[in-house]
């Protein structure tokens, strides 16, 4: 895929220092439309949507909400933690709105698998199909959220 | 295909240089030379302009709390520029009320000092100060959460109120090219000027509560600045209903230290929320608060208690454990640090207790 001129510019907002401290492309040297288009393919591979996979993370966040900051037990085996820090995020696709700096750490209480993503990830693999740059700190890696979050075509 | 290679290749060219020509006119140009800062109509503070205010501001001694490290990304660090800011910035928008962004506020992380400005500060900034401590305590209070105590070395003491926190600054290391700070309340008692503690939780990828959980050490030198905030106990004569879980202990035991210290007579019970026992903290000086508060009472509540934990105390989500021991809050008062989810449950809670809105205080750690 080509990368466009306006891919030019969001990704320039993903870089260190622009939106966060570190950039949401790790050491990814990938233009931006590659970026997508490999975990686009990932997705597909496994059969699912990046709808899908956003859907699951965010019942499960919702689900641990509930603990109001505590680990609490969510969609019968797994124990999910949210939590925040302060400020909020803008989309580097330009989106309105800003974003809590909320984590939610979920962990398979039946494999013992763990996983940790954003209200940012949410957004950013619902609206745009985009898990950050390999080797990025929130980097989500579409297998690893099908295999501990369990989601199945 | 050779004319799109040399297409290619003189596009890169022209780009190229005009990057070279950006980044030489900013050193040349862009030279805003010596401005003057008036703080608060009394303080001139004479700065090399091209930088962001809060940095100025910091090189000169004057602490505006930040949370993000001047990327506009906390909304934290308002300050009211009167004169010389220039158009407000897409970057500040969206933390400013119209009402703040009719009175002037900015953020002064995004403001560059670019010629002579006239700010407005709360004068409690003044008392901010730089302290560089050495580490003399390091505890595991649970699995992930740590208690740090710091003793001050320059300046030796450092004056604070019950409630109020201080800023860490975490070297550069493995997770941090440049210095970083992030905020924590005092968990020690005002009374205890020398030394402070602090009660930091864990969070994955954090880069301060990584630096403290897995590098800090007894007899390092950790630079803080600080106090800061409005946090802390109204001199009424209210019942106080004080709530909070995990590391938002942190305050509510330095207001609870401080009661103990003035003999305060208070009412006060003080819900603490924790998912099992081995969430649970400082329970042991809890009690020994009760004997020397004889109108204080503490209530641990656990939300899911492990098989092994043997728990015969409270049990459920805190709001319910209020909701279980609270019948009427109209003359009370109510004190919440903890997770935002945690504190935005409890307030209607309270409210339908009859708490009035105006009489619940909280610090959020978001």
């Amino acid at each position: 895929m080509k990368q466009s001129a306006k891919d030019d510019i969001i990704q320039s907002q993903m870089r260190p220092g622009v939106i966060t401290r570190d950039g949401m492309l790790g050491e990814d040297r990938r233009n931006l439309c590659d970026i997508l288009e490999a975990d686009d393919a990932a997705v597909r591979r496994l059969g699912l949507t990046h709808a899908a996979i956003a859907a699951r993370m965010r019942a499960l966040r919702d689900a641990g909400a509930r603990g109001l900051g505590l680990p609490i037990g969510a969609l019968d085996h797994f124990e999910v933690r949210v939590d925040s820090v302060r400020g909020k995020l803008p989309c580097p696709f330009r989106h309105q709105g800003m974003f809590p700096k909320e984590f939610v750490e979920v962990r398979n209480v039946r494999s013992g698998e763990q996983a940790m993503f954003t209200e940012l990830n949410m957004h950013l693999i619902e609206a745009h199909g985009f898990y950050e740059g390999l080797g990025s700190a929130y980097r989500q890696e579409p297998e690893t959220l099908a295999r501990v979050l369990e989601i199945v075509p | 295909m050779t004319e799109l290679l040399i297409a290619v290749g003189v596009m890169c060219a022209i780009n190229t240089g005009l990057a070279i020509l950006l980044v030489i006119a900013d050193a040349l140009i862009a030279d805003y030379g010596e401005c003057t800062v008036t703080v608060n109509d009394r303080k001139k503070l004479t700065v090399t302009g091209g930088r962001p205010l809060l940095n100025v501001l910091k090189d000169q001694q004057i602490f505006i709390p930040s949370a993000c490290g001047g990327r506009g990304s906390c909304g934290l660090c308002k300050v009211t520029v009167l004169e010389g800011a220039g158009p407000l910035l897409p970057t500040e928008t969206p933390w400013l009320t119209p009402e703040e962004q009719k009175a002037n506020v900015r953020l002064s992380c995004q403001v560059k000092v670019k010629r002579d400005l006239r700010i407005q500060i709360p004068e409690e900034l003044f008392s901010v100060r730089q302290y560089r401590t050495q580490v003399v305590g390091l505890a595991d209070l649970t699995y992930d959460i740590k208690e740090v105590r710091l003793k001050l070395i320059e300046p030796p003491a450092l004056t604070f109120t019950a409630g109020q926190y201080i800023q860490i600054e975490v070297p550069p290391y493995e997770l941090t090219a440049e210095p970083i700070y992030r905020a924590y309340s005092v968990s020690s008692a005002p009374s205890e000027t020398g030394e402070i503690e602090l009660e930091i939780r864990y969070v994955p990828n954090g880069i301060c509560t990584t630096y403290v959980h897995k590098h800090l050490k007894v007899g390092d030198t950790v630079t803080i600045n600080g106090p800061y905030g409005s946090f802390g106990l109204h001199p009424t004569e209210r019942e106080i209903i004080c709530i909070a879980g995990g590391s938002g202990m942190a305050p509510i035991k330095s207001l609870l230290l401080e009661m103990e210290r003035t003999g305060n007579p208070r009412t006060c019970r003080y819900f603490f929320g924790a998912k099992a026992k081995r969430d649970l903290f400082m329970v042991d000086r809890m009690r020994e608060l009760e004997k020397s508060l004889p109108n204080f009472r503490f209530i641990p509540a656990l939300s899911a208690p492990e098989p092994g934990d043997a728990w015969e105390g409270e049990t459920g989500l805190i709001t319910e454990v209020v909701a279980r021991h609270v019948q009427s809050a109209a003359e009370a008062e109510a004190y919440l640090c903890g997770s935002p989810l945690m504190i935005d449950a409890c307030i209607p809670v309270l409210r339908a207790k009859g708490l009035p809105e105006a009489n619940i205080f909280y610090d959020k750690f978001s």
